[in-house]
């Protein structure tokens, strides 16, 4: 997932292989970016509200678990956003097929998975 | 090409969406700092929060003269070091949620 890792600190490096594209296309990949920056802000507000908003969950620290496990996953879409716009760029400096890739599948599978736990601890409260 | 402008404008836009995103993150990071019985842990991780809210608006400017380019100049370093303050903001979460 992290194989372009050394791409990110030499920023010279992508800027000699292949051709440089119509900036337009480079410009909607840096937005794109901002995209998936966005998304893991708002995973990371989550994590925060959840953790000073929630009441005590009755599940012994649940409340903490769910905060930390949005906050590392907004983590993660950040890292992985910044990996896929190196990747997509050289992709079009070299005129190859863009970069696929498994992670907004994996991130709306776990987000729904965490809100069905929500919801089972909400009804544990209210039926038990 | 017509209307040349429209690409860097909604690029300009969406780094601006990026940062208004941001500082509501600082905003909650921050938020135990004004709670009654606040200690100095809280004000170091607001303080934390702000300064990385700073450093985010201040990636943005500088990225903004590449996108008012006559030619506009793909982003480079800017993206990297956005990157890395948003994984930040994730740590400063999880400091917040120990205390």
């Amino acid at each position: 997932m992290f194989g372009g890792l050394l791409q990110w600190f030499d920023p010279e490096s992508a800027h000699t292989e292949g051709t440089t594209p119509d900036y337009r296309f480079s410009l909607a990949n840096e937005r794109t970016f901002l995209a998936w920056i966005r998304t893991g802000l708002a995973l990371i507000a989550g994590g925060l509200a959840c953790a000073q908003f929630l009441p005590p969950l009755p599940i012994a620290r649940l409340r903490e678990i769910i905060a930390i496990a949005l906050l590392v996953l907004g983590g993660l879409v950040a890292l992985r956003a910044v990996d896929h716009w190196a990747r997509a760029e050289r992709a079009m400096r070299l005129g190859v097929d863009l970069p696929r890739s498994r992670f907004p599948a994996v991130l709306a599978i776990t987000v729904a998975i965490g809100a069905v736990v929500l919801v089972g601890t909400v009804l544990h409260r209210v039926l038990a | 090409m017509r209307d040349p402008g429209a690409a860097p404008e909604r690029t300009r836009l969406a780094w601006r969406r990026t940062g208004m995103s941001a500082a509501a993150v600082a905003l909650l990071a921050g938020r135990p700092a004004v709670h009654p019985g606040a200690g100095p842990a809280e004000w170091l991780i607001a303080g934390a929060a702000m300064g990385g809210w700073a450093a985010l608006t201040a990636v943005a400017l500088h990225r903004a003269p590449g996108l008012r380019a006559r030619t506009p100049r793909p982003a480079g370093r800017a993206i990297r070091a956005y990157a890395l303050i948003t994984v930040a903001f994730a740590i400063i979460g999880g400091l917040v949620v120990m205390l």
